[in-house]
């Protein structure tokens, strides 16, 4: 019997172990937060606020692409107009999405530059 | 309640609600869009005056290559032309002259390419530009096929230049052609290669809205006697030619 509630506990461990592991690594490695900076001060704040940026930013991105490219509507903030603020890919879009192993395919098509020099923190 | 009244009220029910949420379900956003659109009533289209091409000028071609980052690899397999330009021959006289001739995408009003696309990746715009939409085009070249003029043109390799940052390139693996330059037109300005052909004196490519009786094409093409390339094939193209 207590051989039994021995295999019972090795196995929930096991099973469990995954999540730990990734909650024990998330509590010690630090979160990326994008680098911002102002090559020039053509924006005073971002468009959107940053809780909603950092979530939604694919959303909005997409929204005004498909209003861009299908209904003309070139009057808005789109991708090209990050790159006013966050100079460089490197900094700003690959810190986060290389934490999570995410490959956009953005960039093949839209400039952006990789590197640029720091401006200002 | 009985079973009969029970499933009666409920059908009734749901049918009210269904007819109500309808509206709000397909694409609200997508009528605003369309409302905020600025391409409605324009019908752009391009008159080309043959008889004031020069012989030895590519200069429209090299002003739309830079314009829109356009492949060029000087390898006839995987360059692309949005504009190019050949010779043409009357067909039974051998001695007679060879002739410039622009070829370019004719912004068909009936476009076979957008008929076939299958993920509606190229459609006409409202104002009658036929463009391709390179984020949902999936390379199946089905519109490579349906064009009659052979004016699509593959990404077999991506452009190793990009000479134009402002604007996008393609990457391997999507169709394109000549969009009439629709982020200048949006801007109000003229397309890169009406711009550099009238830079070099020629004047020979010219867009305007064909809606408008008084734009410089609509009378044009009311004074000249124009041709446009197939029509029999009914496809409608916005392309005029003077001269052909």
């Amino acid at each position: 019997m207590k051989a039994n509630k021995i295999v019972v506990a090795v196995m929930v461990l096991i099973i469990l172990s995954p999540i730990a592991f990734s909650a024990a690594s998330r509590l010690l490695t630090e979160s990326p937060k994008p680098f911002l900076e102002r090559p020039d001060a053509k924006y005073e704040n971002c468009i959107r606020d940053t809780e909603y940026m950092r979530f939604h930013h694919m959303d909005y991105l997409k929204e005004v692409r498909e209003e861009y490219v299908r209904y003309g509507i070139r009057d808005q903030e789109g991708l090209n107009s990050c790159k006013e603020c966050h100079a460089s890919r490197e900094r700003f879009c690959n810190r986060c999405h290389n934490t999570v192993d995410l490959n956009v395919d953005c960039f093949g098509c839209h400039y952006y530059p990789e590197t640029a020099p720091a401006t200002s923190n | 309640m009985d079973r009969r009244k029970f499933l009666k009220t409920c059908s009734v029910l749901s049918g009210t609600a269904c007819a109500g949420g309808l509206p709000l379900l397909t694409g609200c956003s997508q009528t605003n869009a369309l409302e905020r659109s600025p391409l409605k009533g324009r019908k752009w289209g391009m008159v080309i005056d043959l008889n004031k091409c020069l012989p030895d000028c590519n200069a429209c071609a090299e002003a739309c290559r830079k314009e829109n980052n356009v492949a060029f690899f000087n390898d006839e397999r995987y360059d692309i032309h949005w504009i190019r330009k050949v010779g043409i021959k009357e067909k039974d006289l051998h001695d007679a002259a060879e002739r410039p001739m622009l070829l370019l995408c004719n912004h068909c009003e009936d476009p076979p390419c957008a008929q076939v696309c299958p993920v509606q990746a190229t459609y006409k715009r409202e104002d009658g530009i036929v463009i391709v939409d390179h984020h949902r085009c999936i390379g199946c070249r089905y519109c490579m096929i349906a064009c009659p003029y052979n004016e699509r043109a593959f990404n077999f390799k991506e452009n190793p230049d990009w000479p134009n940052p402002e604007r996008p390139k393609r990457s391997h693996g999507v169709t394109e052609s000549c969009h009439f330059c629709a982020h200048r037109l949006d801007q109000g300005m003229t397309p890169a290669c009406v711009e550099t052909c009238a830079s070099v004196g020629a004047n020979v490519i010219k867009v305007g809205d064909l809606n408008d009786p008084d734009s410089e094409v609509s009378r044009l093409i009311a004074t000249h006697p124009v041709k446009r390339l197939r029509e029999d094939l009914g496809t409608e193209p916005k392309v005029y030619y003077i001269g052909l």
